[in-house]
């Protein structure tokens, strides 16, 4: 059967489309091909697929062929089994006839004739060519017709369509489709049943000998072709899948052996994406093909599928796969296939994808379809970029190649090339020998910045040199030890002696290379030098790469870099737009990498900035501090001192185990040497990772209100050696708003940061109310500014945590709201003696507050006069709670110190700073009026302001007394005795018995030791006339608030002068002693010259009133006549006045008084007259009576009218008795006049 | 041959990575780590695309490359443990074993109370514990 291969391949490239046959019984075709040919291809056609579920299909291609065509005819009954698909799908029989008996007898036969194959699908067309015009003919064609469609039309399925030549309409080509596709569908249903069952006839033997893949083959890819013919893409593609599956299966199941493939010309470029490349004739060996064709075929029968499908990304990513898994297939044949071939194949393979897969992308998905898209393009490119570099490598461009952890990583753990033999340095090549060796010699590796020095990482999975010799397979072992010493050492060193592990296993036969050695112009037992193998793989590439474009890119450094950044660029920008950005990023470094040696450095720098940010935002330090240096050595050549600073700060501040301390150092004094410098634009600099900074462990500092305080900050620095700031300041910030709204706190220390821990200590000026946590640190080195915002937890900066500068939340400073830090209050509670000098005792408590070096002012008020010659005396306090616990154990209960007082000011000792202590201090209050005592005759009241005296108070306190506590105490004096005068007796004689009442003002006993009065003019004293009481009773001791009294005996003097009388008072002197504890309130004076007598005198006036006379009138209401008042019913009040004595005065004399009656209108109607004079003698006892008739208007208690006289004052009249207040009225007697008798 | 293991901390830090070539080239071991992160965010960032293993904190392969392959583990805490092997034949399975043991490890050495979360692991045993781990998983005998 795989002779039919041929056949099938020819077929299959001739027929693309479904071909619809046309059986032209009546001549007919001609007319209607041009109309039936604008029907392909049928816009919508409804099949099934290989599930037999409905699918619609657009744009179905088809093509009518006639049944007399050459091309559907002389076919053998097998061969259109086999090659069904080709075969028409539809039958068209197109007949008119224009006569009923024409029909029955000729055209009926012969169309049963035709359609009697049952394995056709037909369909008839009834051609009318009646013109709509003639009735006749019309009538006779549908007549016609109408008996075709009796005799042929079954129930089931109507198979006959009428088209008119004069105007066909619509409705028949939907009917004429319809019918096609029906058609068209039960066609490919039935061959698709055929094929599925032939396919399964021969899986069946799939296990027998008689197993033969490539008739499997013809069965499946005829499916998989008339699924693609049908537009049935997904159906095809499936198949195609399956028999991808089954060759693999059959592929690998051991047997014979069998041809790999590949060693055609043109082989090394993948043919991935052209199924037409190569005829399947030409692969096919015993019934098998080749592997290397066919699997590339089957996957560009996918890839064309696929596209088909619109899936470009599936493509991608089929594709990738398909690149590793069959490289990984090329890696088993590699003995048999040309020097590095794998390694072009997969180049062109990926090179063709993604020139294939962009054209078709439209990119129009969904955007997570777009980033795979988009990676896939990236992994094709940096597959190829990979093997693009092994090549360069083999051929002497390592040198070239930057030694970075990504190169690295894809080259070193890729094994070498495994040839049967490695390729021999051609004849005549000496001079291309020399040149490498010159390149390989003149490559030195660059000199980094600062010195550093790092191993080369390894391009090489194991030494080439090695490799290629072992490889060479007539060296002995024992050579190698002399290869070494001839070589010129790159990149040899004591690891890679170790012998290669991997190598060890690969399919090299020693027998299989023998030809080589034959080939070869070396002498036998030389081993090749590096540049000598460079040569060799140069030419050995030579002969495998068939396109003269790829070896170009191959023939000179510089071609060899373009290509290079072109598929280095190409994966960073499909990485960057894809979800791998990590990987995007670190191609980019390669990229800046090829532009730093190129001299971009601008474009450089872009890149390493890059790459820098992703390894420094994850805080990967190992491979930052792989490309920091280079960034820095291009900012450096670029004159970007901000970004060269920033970038050796970033070194720095890397983990101290990456660099020497060389190279630390030699970072830090870059550092210090730009900051001494002149920079042209100098930009503060953030050493945030460099120099960090910590509250000291511990409750914050706590300040008070308006206090300043010293905050110790721990500063670390991560510089190698001391470094020298030439200011240093620190920032807090509140904790509540995130601003930092504090001025920098500048540091009063030295500023010389050692590495490691330092402490500075920063003074705080007062601050607002809140706690403050740190904010940042700033400082200057030489004419650098700095800022740092790095803060450690506790100890120094972890290699990791500088990524997160979250601000500390725990507050170093405190600062509380206002509150009292000291109270001061008066000692005293009672009243203190009036001008005497007495103690006033303030008791000073501070309240969790030292008031070292407090003083306090004191301001007197007016009438208060301190005494400054007088010590002030400060004790301590003990309140009577404290008194019962502290008594036994404190020894300084007692203590007291006397201090001077200087202008108002007294400083509190030191002692006293934080216990409650009460001050003494003497004031005199003065008051220059002279005390009046009280008499009857003249009352007076005292004000307790009187006495008041008003004393200010400063303290200021706190470190530098920036604490002000201010109060205004009341303290109340008064005398010691308050007096008041009573006549207790009045004899006959006309002498007054006068008892003076002394009553204790304070709460102190008083001893009176003398008392004398001093009468006024009018008044004398009786008996020895000193003033002296009557009796000597002192010393009269006096108990606080109580009281006593002295009786003198005085007479009214005959004297009177109204003057005199008017203006002088009695003078009482006292002279007294006082005992009281100055704790109560009044107390002994303070002895203002010691030895001075305790005696104190005391001066009160008395007025003296001459006694007053009696009243000379008396009144009295006269009770009334009747029982009860009634409304309207006349009465009389009466009264009587009696003249109680003869007045002395003539003022007051006379016969006649005034009276006048006051009675409420609204109540009482007065009847007679309200005022008058009456007349009454002068004599003592002479009375009358006044009468005045009232009519009382309302009922009620109502006051009654009253009796007054004028003219006689209030005081003179006597009410005896007294009238009464509310009178009694009842409401009028009935009236019975008007009334008639009930009865 | 396992060639190197990391762990990796939630924000995508390193915090642990040992490697187990003979030869001084850990830089490449931490760029081929650091790179297959952005495979693991691709992962939990579409979780559509890998629903079935959604819950599941063993993410498998993560790099079908030629020459080695990552296998990664994504703990509840975020925290990545990432293996490069140069073997070209793993079972999922013992994969899977490995990384639980390693997680052990890993749970063990950072609940030392000494230890400072979010900071490398410096802990002796504990590398002493994964070099075990690793060197058991080479040998094939994964319990």
């Amino acid at each position: 059967m795989a002779n039919y291969l041929a056949q099938f391949q020819t077929i299959k490239s001739s027929c693309d489309r479904i071909v619809i046959a046309v059986e032209d019984v009546s001549d007919l075709w001609l007319n209607v091909k041009e109309s039936f040919e604008q029907r392909v291809p049928v816009k919508k056609a409804g099949l099934n697929n290989k599930a037999r579920n409905p699918v619609f299909v657009e744009n179905l291609p088809a093509e009518f062929i006639q049944t007399t065509d050459s091309r559907l005819r002389s076919r053998f009954p097998q061969e259109q089994y086999l090659f069904w698909f080709r075969e028409p799908y539809a039958t068209v029989v197109l007949v008119t006839c224009e006569d009923l008996d024409e029909f029955k007898t000729i055209l009926k036969p012969r169309l049963k004739l035709i359609v009697q194959n049952d394995e056709r699908e037909w369909f008839i067309v009834f051609v009318s060519k009646a013109h709509p015009s003639n009735d006749q003919a019309t009538k006779m064609a549908k007549r016609v017709y109408a008996r075709l469609e009796a005799d042929f039309n079954t129930k089931k399925r109507e198979r006959c369509c009428k088209f008119d030549l004069h105007g066909s309409d619509a409705e028949f080509w939907d009917d004429f489709d319809s019918k096609m596709v029906d058609c068209i569908r039960n066609t490919l249903d039935r061959r698709v049943q055929f094929y599925e069952e032939e396919i399964r006839r021969l899986s069946e033997q799939r296990f027998t000998p008689i197993w033969n893949f490539c008739n499997f083959f013809i069965l499946k890819e005829s499916l998989a072709f008339m699924f693609e013919m049908s537009n049935l893409h997904e159906d095809s593609l499936r198949e195609y899948d399956e028999l991808e599956l089954c060759y693999s299966e059959s592929v690998n199941s051991p047997g014979k052996h069998r041809e790999f493939g590949g060693l055609d010309k043109g082989d090394d470029q993948a043919a991935l994406l052209n199924p037409g490349l190569k005829s399947l004739t030409q692969i096919v060996q015993d019934d098998v093909f080749r592997e290397f064709e066919f699997r590339q075929y089957i996957f560009a029968c996918q890839a064309k599928l696929l596209f088909k499908l619109s899936r470009p990304i599936e493509v991608a990513a089929r594709g990738h796969s398909f690149v590793v898994g069959f490289s990984k297939t090329l890696a088993l044949h590699e003995n048999s296939l040309p020097f590095c071939f794998r390694e072009v194949w997969v180049i062109t393979a990926c090179l063709g994808l993604i020139k294939s897969t962009t054209s078709h992308y439209g990119g129009v998905v969904a955007i997570d379809s777009e980033k795979e898209f988009y990676r896939l393009q990236g992994d094709l490119y940096s597959l190829c970029r990979v093997k693009f570099m092994r090549l360069a490598y083999l051929i002497g461009y390592g040198v070239e190649i930057e030694k970075s952890p990504v190169n690295s990583a894809s080259l070193s753990m890729l094994p070498w090339p495994k040839p049967a033999t490695w390729p021999s340095i051609p004849p005549d090549s000496s001079a291309e020998v020399m040149e490498k060796e010159k390149m390989v010699l003149q490559a030195k590796s660059r000199e980094k910045l600062f010195n550093i020095h790092r191993k080369p990482l390894p391009l090489e999975p194991s030494l080439l040199l090695r490799e290629a010799n072992r490889r060479r397979a007539f060296l002995s072992v024992g050579n190698l030890s002399e290869l070494y010493d001839s070589a010129d050492g790159s990149g040899l060193d004591a690891n890679s002696k170790l012998p290669p592990s991997r190598s060890s296993s690969n399919f090299m036969t020693r027998t299989m290379s023998g030809p080589a050695t034959s080939e070869t112009s070396l002498p036998v037992d030389r081993p090749m030098r590096l540049s000598e193998i460079h040569v060799a793989a140069e030419h050995a590439l030579k002969q495998t790469i068939s396109d003269p474009d790829f070896m170009t890119s191959l023939s000179s450094v510089k071609e060899f870099e373009k290509r290079y950044m072109e598929l280095t660029k190409g994966a960073a920008d499909n990485y960057h737009r894809s979800w791998w950005k990590r990987h995007g990023v670190v191609l980019d470094g390669e990229i800046a990498a090829l532009f730093f040696k190129h001299g971009n450095y601008d474009l450089a720098v872009k890149s390493y900035e890059k790459v820098c940010a992703l390894y420094s935002a994850e805080g990967w330090e190992e491979l930052l501090a792989d490309v920091l240096p280079d960034l820095a050595e291009c900012q450096k050549i670029l004159n970007d001192e901000a970004g060269y600073l920033a970038s050796c700060v970033k070194l720095l501040s890397l983990d101290s185990g990456l660099f020497s301390s060389k190279e630390r150092q030699a970072f830090q004094s870059e550092v210090v040497r730009l900051a001494h410098s002149e920079m042209k634009h100098p930009v503060p600099l953030d050493v945030s990772s460099l120099i960090t900074f910590a509250g000291n462990a511990g409750p914050p500092l706590e300040l008070c209100d308006g206090d300043p305080g010293t905050l110790s900050v721990a500063v670390w620095s991560g510089f190698p050696d001391d470094i020298t700031l030439e200011s240093l300041s620190l920032r807090l910030s509140a904790s509540s708003s995130a601003d930092e709204g504090i001025k920098a706190i500048k540091s009063s220390d030295s500023h010389v940061l050692a590495p490691g821990r330092n402490t500075i200590s920063f003074d705080i000026p007062p601050q607002q109310p809140g706690s403050y946590v740190l904010g940042a640190l700033t400082g200057q080195i030489g004419k650098l500014s700095f800022r740092s915002h790095g803060f450690s937890q506790d100890g120094p900066v972890g290699t990791d945590e500088f990524m997160s500068f979250e601000k500390p939340t725990r507050p170093v400073l405190k600062v509380r709201k206002p509150r009292a830090l000291v109270d001061i209050t008066p000692a005293v509670s009672s009243a203190l003696l009036m001008n005497e000098l007495q103690w006033i005792g303030l008791i000073v408590k501070p309240i969790d507050y030292s008031l070292k070096g407090g003083i306090l002012h004191i301001d007197a008020g007016a009438e208060l006069k301190i005494e400054e010659s007088q010590m002030i005396e400060i004790e301590n306090y003990r309140s009577d709670m404290e008194h019962v616990g502290a008594a036994r154990s404190s020894t300084e209960a007692g203590r007291v110190e006397k201090i001077l007082i200087e202008n108002g000011k007294i400083k509190l000792p030191d002692w006293a700073s934080d216990v409650t202590t009460l001050v003494w201090f003497p004031v005199r209050a003065i008051d220059g009026t002279i005390a009046r005592g009280e008499s009857p005759a003249s009352p007076q009241k005292q004000s307790i302001v009187d006495g008041m005296r008003m004393i200010a108070l400063k303290l200021e306190f706190g470190v530098f007394h920036n604490q002000v506590f201010e109060r205004t105490i009341a303290v109340h004096f008064t005398n010691p005795f308050h007096v008041s005068t009573r006549v207790v007796d009045k004899c006959n004689d006309g002498t007054l018995l006068l008892q003076v009442i002394l009553s204790s003002e304070v709460k102190a006993t008083l001893h009176v030791k003398d008392v004398r009065l001093d009468l006024q003019s009018g008044f004398e004293h009786l008996g020895k006339g000193d003033g002296r009481p009557a009796s000597n009773l002192f010393p009269l001791v006096i108990a606080p608030s109580s009281r006593a009294g002295i009786l003198f005996i005085i007479r009214l003097s005959g004297t009177k002068d109204v003057d005199e009388e008017e203006n002088t008072d009695s003078m009482l002197n006292i002279k007294y002693g006082i005992s009281g504890d100055r704790t109560t309130g009044a107390h002994s004076p303070v002895p203002v010259n010691p030895g001075e007598s305790e005696e104190l005198s005391f001066k009160i006036a008395l007025r003296l009133k001459r006694p007053v006379l009696d009243p000379c009138l008396a009144v009295g209401f006269l009770p009334f006549s009747t029982d009860c008042l009634r409304v309207g019913q006349l009465v009389n009040m009466k009264w009587r006045v009696e003249r109680l004595k003869t007045p002395e005065d003539a003022s007051i004399s006379g016969n006649e008084i005034l009276y006048q009656v006051d009675a409420n209108p609204q109540n009482w109607m007065v009847a007679g007259r309200k005022c008058g004079h009456v007349s009454l003698s002068n004599e003592q006892g002479s009375r009358m009576e006044i009468m005045v008739t009232c009519v009382p208007l309302v009922s009620g208690y109502v006051h009654p009218p009253q009796l007054g006289l004028p003219e006689v004052g209030e005081a003179n009249i006597s009410c005896n008795p007294a009238g009464p207040h509310l009178v009694c009225v009842l409401p009028p007697a009935l009236s019975t006049s008007y009334c008639i008798p009930a009865a | 041959m396992i060639v190197c293991v990391a762990v990796v901390g939630h924000q995508n830090n390193p915090l642990y990575l040992q490697s187990f070539t003979e030869a001084d080239d850990a830089l490449k071991l931490h760029h081929i780590v650091h790179c297959s992160l952005d495979v693991i965010d691709e992962r939990v960032n579409n979780p559509k695309r890998s629903a079935p293993t959604l819950n599941e904190t063993f993410l498998g392969l993560l790099y079908p490359t030629e020459n080695y392959k990552v296998y990664g583990y994504l703990t509840n805490t975020k925290v990545k443990f990432i293996m490069v092997t140069t073997d070209l034949d793993v079972k999922d399975a013992d994969a899977r074993n490995f990384f639980r043991k390693f997680h052990a490890a890993y749970v063990d050495a950072v609940s030392n109370p000494f230890h400072v979360p979010g900071k490398k692991i410096a802990s002796r045993s504990f590398g002493a514990r994964v070099s075990t781990i690793v060197k058991s998983f080479g040998s094939g005998t994964t319990g």
